[in-house]
């Protein structure tokens, strides 16, 4: 198996991945040898299964495949388009054609969305695709959903704590403006009851007044931004010159303030009072500009961070104004803040509103095509399904953007055999209704059989046997194969238990055997398999091993005495 | 419902290892009582296997947790009896439950990585056992633990033993389970799905160490799993059980060969088998299992049940009891198969199941019939109306 070379490629194929090679750096300077060399092809309407034990490559390839992450070397070419060439845009633009179904449907499904938008989700990248999304509509769609969603779950808390935390803001700064702060010092008496309060609280502020009253600019930036960002092609241009124009101008204007911040606070003499804060807003507005400057990277850290630093801004800039001044800003800030707050939230929902409406028609449709009623499940969330059905729900998603190809990984393995059952079935009939063309990972080499066209069995990272399912289960060809099938429990007591056990562990796939990968494991093992490595070719008609003494075939014969040779060698 | 009429294994004594009666477990949630176990009773001889199957959330862990006694500390009353040779296990405390757990019974988790101590290593956690129950010396547990590691087939033992649990893959974690499980000899082991985690090949090989491990050490075996392929050839005595409930029991060749209950017959054919060809439909049972905490009166699988009439709604069937041919015919076609045995098989050993209409009767037959007549069950006997 541990076979190389393209013999079972066809010229005609659909989708076709060429001597795929995915190397993973490991501790020490060593490498993971995860795929080395797997070429697989898909005919359109096909269904492919891929099969092999854990940790062989099956769910590496897939992703290579999809280019999540590129493959080391090798090419993957889709209906004649080079995948493996192309720049990160133009993958997102591939990506609705090339779906993905996991193992774990409900971990893969995000919880805190609702089955409209799950299913729906393929759809507006596939849409704004057409209008050349940008990184920063994805980034504001990120900010959008993150706000929304710690609104949602966090409300009641944080009003709490925002109030408290106002309170004991309005109270220091009130006190500010009776005594001189120079002149009392850091802690004057009457102080002392609004740092205790409001010290413990800052931390908790900075969230809290970032979600319920300041983060101003942001929300200024992502006002000046959505319009542009949900719009059509010709403003895809425009909008991220605005969206960098407006990073450019809140990163200015946070090192504006920062500035005055540090000379309010009268240099040197005020920094050991007040050292911690300083030292933690300089470190915040780091992470601010650094996630800035990375808008794809910042996920929900990234973005809470840049709230907090803008707080935190905000709170010292107000905090070195002098005097009356300093309540009419933060009155001012909190209630422009706010405004600004609720007008976009409005927008973003009228947005989104949009985009509902014209996905929903699509999403009944698949919802009902995977057999899950429209009306009952649209609006609740993946959590409330029970594992059969959240399935039911990825296979929707991988749906609704009407995908060339459909990756399967493991979709039924962690699911009760009545379940796995019925999604089969479903997999089967959408195939017919629909055409679909599909590449199925499995380790249940039942299951692979029941679906497949074609099934490639996968060893240590190279390709064993690529077959027609019948053939290869009722004679195999590669040694493992046969031990595979061995393997499967049978559901009749009369069956023989026992026979051909696949011995030991998968080798390490940063130390792969020499030659023939499962020589380690092959009760037919021979010196020319550690010497050599079996090259793929066609044993029977539309059979194709990679094994130098393959169980069918015209040398099966041959095998018997190099067999019996090697164990008197030995 | 103890089982007097299964013969003994020769050189038993003659009462059964584990007694299980009207075990009942009931977890009391915010939308009510949860009878997660509903009267549940069964023996098992010295040395005998016992496969235990049904769907996720039909009360297979829940009822041997509540066996050996390992279930949470509030919100959960278990009653009934379960005698451990002679002792009653319920009315033990947790100072002679410890005494228990190990040496008496055993428990093999679903999850490896979870019921190991991911701080401790390997040689430690195996020999623990040993040095609480035996009193064995730091030196000598560490070596009882290398022959365990080696029994239970872990390559490069001298090696495996300082390591740690997250440097091991799948399968040697859930051998290392099963080592901690075995140390102490324990005369039952009770193995929760003990390969669902893992892949076939690694699966098989599980499998056989435990039937290896059972044989050598002539303990008994419980083992639980969703699987009927799992149980086929490993286990005596197959238990199916569903919302909580036994709903058939039988030796294992009969009950492959004559299935009584509509939702064993249904669950064996909702399995892809490498026999058939592929493309092969699958026949599946239709609806999800019942709602815990909600469950319809009369039989509980009545809604997902293509034999089902208004009977079935109104009443639950009763665990009735017939003796069971002790060798009946291999491969069961689906295809009735007769009436009860009156007399055919030798009638010491028996099969009980919970149905109105079994499998393989004529009243069956005619109650499928009126079903698809109806427009309730397709003609493929798939339920397409799932309420009545
Ligand atoms: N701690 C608990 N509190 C409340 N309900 C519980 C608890 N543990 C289990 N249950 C419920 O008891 C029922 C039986 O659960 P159990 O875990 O025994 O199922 P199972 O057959 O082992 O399924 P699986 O294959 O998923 O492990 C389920 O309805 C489950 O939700
Ligand atoms: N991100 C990664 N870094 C290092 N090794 C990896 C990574 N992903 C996968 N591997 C290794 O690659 C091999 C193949 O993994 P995978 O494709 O997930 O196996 P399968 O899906 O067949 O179970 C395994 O040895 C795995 O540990
Ligand atoms: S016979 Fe040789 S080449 Fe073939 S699978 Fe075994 S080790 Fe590999
Ligand atoms: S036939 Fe009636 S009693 Fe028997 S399983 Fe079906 S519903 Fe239950
Ligand atoms: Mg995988
Ligand atoms: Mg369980």
């Amino acid at each position: 198996m541990a076979g190389s070379g393209n013999a079972h490629l066809r010229p005609d194929a659909l989708l076709s991945a060429r001597d795929l090679v995915v190397e993973f750096p490991a501790a020490g300077g060593r490498t993971v040898y995860a795929v080395s060399g797997v070429s697989l092809d898909l005919a359109e309407g096909e269904t492919l299964g891929l099969v092999g034990e854990s940790g062989c490559g099956k769910s590496t390839t897939g992703r290579a495949i999809l280019q999540l992450p590129r493959p080391t070397s090798g090419t993957v070419q889709l209906a004649g388009q080079e995948l493996t060439e192309l720049d990160e845009d133009a993958i997102r633009e591939v990506r609705p054609r090339l779906q993905m179904i996991y193992q774990d449907p409900i971990s893969s499904l995000n919880p805190r969305r609702r089955v409209r938008d799950i299913v729906a989700e393929p759809l507006f990248i596939a849409l704004e695709n057409v209008s050349r999304r940008t990184a920063m509509a994805v980034w504001q769609e990120r900010i959008g959903e993150l706000l929304q969603s710690l609104l949602r779950r966090a409300a009641a808390p944080l009003r709490i704590v925002g109030r408290l935390a106002s309170v004991a803001f309005v109270l220091w700064i009130l006190s500010e403006t009776v005594e001189d702060r120079a002149a009392e010092g850091w802690l004057g008496w009457t102080q002392v009851p609004a740092a205790i309060i409001g010290f413990p609280t800052l931390a908790l502020l900075l969230l809290a007044g970032a979600i319920a009253l300041l983060g101003g600019l942001i929300w200024v930036l992502l006002a000046v931004m959505l319009p542009f960002g949900l719009m059509s092609r010709q403003f895809g241009e425009v909008s991220s010159a605005v969206g960098l124009a407006g990073v450019v101008v809140t990163t200015g204007a946070s090192a504006f303030m920062l500035w005055r911040t540090w000379s309010s606070f009268g240099g040197w003499a005020k920094w050991l009072n007040s050292g911690g804060l300083i030292l933690l807003t300089a470190v915040l507005a780091v992470w601010l500009v650094l996630s800035l400057a990375k808008p794809e990277r910042a996920g929900a850290s990234g973005v809470a961070t840049t709230l907090s630093a803008m707080v935190v801004l905000q709170v010292f800039y107000v905090a070195g104004l002098d005097g009356g001044i300093k309540l009419a800003v933060l009155v001012a800030s909190a209630v422009v803040d706010a405004l600004l707050f609720r007008w976009v939230l409005r927008r973003y929902r009228v947005n989104r509103d949009a985009e509902r409406e014209r996905a929903e028609p699509r999403v009944r449709e698949v919802l009902e095509y995977v057999g899950i009623n429209p009306d009952d499940a649209m609006d609740r969330r993946p959590w409330e399904f029970s594992g059969g059905q959240a399935q039911r729900l990825s296979i929707a998603r991988a749906l609704v953007s009407v995908p060339q190809v459909i990756i399967c990984d493991e979709p039924v393995s962690s699911l009760d055999v009545s379940v796995q059952a019925q999604i089969l079935n479903l997999l089967e009939d959408l195939k017919n209704l629909m055409g679909l063309t599909l590449i199925f990972i499995a380790h249940d080499l039942a299951v692979v059989k029941n679906v497949s066209d074609r099934v490639a069995v996968m060893y240590l990272g190279k390709l064993c046997e690529v077959s027609e399912p019948d053939a290869m289960f009722d004679a195999p060809a590669h040694p493992y194969t046969e031990l595979l099938l061995a393997a499967i429990p049978q559901p009749d007591p009369e069956a023989e238990l026992g026979s051909g056990r696949i011995g030991g562990e998968l080798p390490s796939p940063m130390d792969p055997p020499s030659g023939c990968r499962f020589r380690t494991r092959c009760p037919h093992a021979a010196q020319r398999c550690a010497d050599e490595e079996p090259e793929m070719r066609e044993i029977a008609p539309g059979r194709f091993v990679a094994c130098h003494t393959p169980l069918v075939g015209e040398t099966a014969p041959v095998r018997v005495e190099m067999a019996s040779a090697s164990r008197d060698e030995s | 419902m103890s089982d007097a009429s299964v013969p003994d294994l020769p050189g038993s004594d003659g009462r059964p290892l584990l007694d299980v009666a009207e075990l009942r477990t009931t977890f009391h949630t915010a939308v009510g009582p949860l009878v997660a176990v509903d009267g549940v009773g069964w023996s098992l001889r010295r040395g005998a296997r016992l496969g235990v199957v049904g769907e996720s959330g039909s009360g297979k862990s829940v009822m041997s947790r509540s066996i050996m006694r390992l279930l949470p500390k509030s919100r959960v009353t278990s009653t009934g009896s379960v005698s451990f040779d002679g002792i009653d296990m319920m009315s033990l405390g947790r100072r002679e439950l410890l005494e228990m757990w190990g040496p008496q019974l055993a428990m093999v988790f679903q999850d490896p990585l979870g019921s190991l101590n991911p701080v401790m290593k390997i040689g430690k956690q195996v020999g623990e056992g040993l040095r609480v129950h035996r009193d064995l010396s730091a030196r000598a547990a560490r070596s009882a633990a290398f022959d365990l590691l080696e029994e239970v087939g872990i390559p490069e033992p001298h090696r495996r033993i300082d390591e740690y649990p997250h440097q091991l893959s799948g399968g040697m974690r859930q051998r290392i389970v099963i080592a901690i499980a075995l140390a102490c000899s324990p005369r039952l082991l009770i193995a929760d799905e003990p390969t669902t985690a893992l892949d076939v090949t690694v699966q098989a090989q599980i499998l056989d160490l435990l039937e290896a491990q059972r044989a050598e050490r002539n303990m008994s075996l419980v083992l639980i799993t969703h699987d009927l392929g799992i149980v086929a050839g490993r286990t005596d005595e197959i238990i199916v059980m569903y919302a909580g409930r036994i709903v058939e029991r039988a030796p294992t060749a009969t009950l492959f060969s004559d299935m009584r209950m509509p939702y064993t017959e249904a669950l064996f054919r909702s399995i892809p088998k490498v026999s058939d060809d592929s493309h092969a439909r699958l026949e599946i049972i239709g609806g999800q299992p019942p709602q815990m905490t909600d469950l319809p009166s009369g039989c509980k699988f009545a809604p997902r049940c293509k034999y089902a009439q208004d009977l079935c709604y109104a009443e639950e069937p009763a665990l009735i009891e017939v003796p069971a041919p002790t060798r009946s015919r291999s491969a069961i076609t689906g295809d009735g198969t007769g009436g009860s045995d009156g007399g055919g098989g030798e009638p010491d050993v028996t099969h009980s199941y919970r149905c109105f209409y079994p499998v393989g009767t004529d009243d069956a037959a005619e109650a499928l019939e009126r079903n698809i007549a109806s427009g309730r069950v397709n003609e493929a006997g798939v339920v397409i109306r799932a309420d009545d």
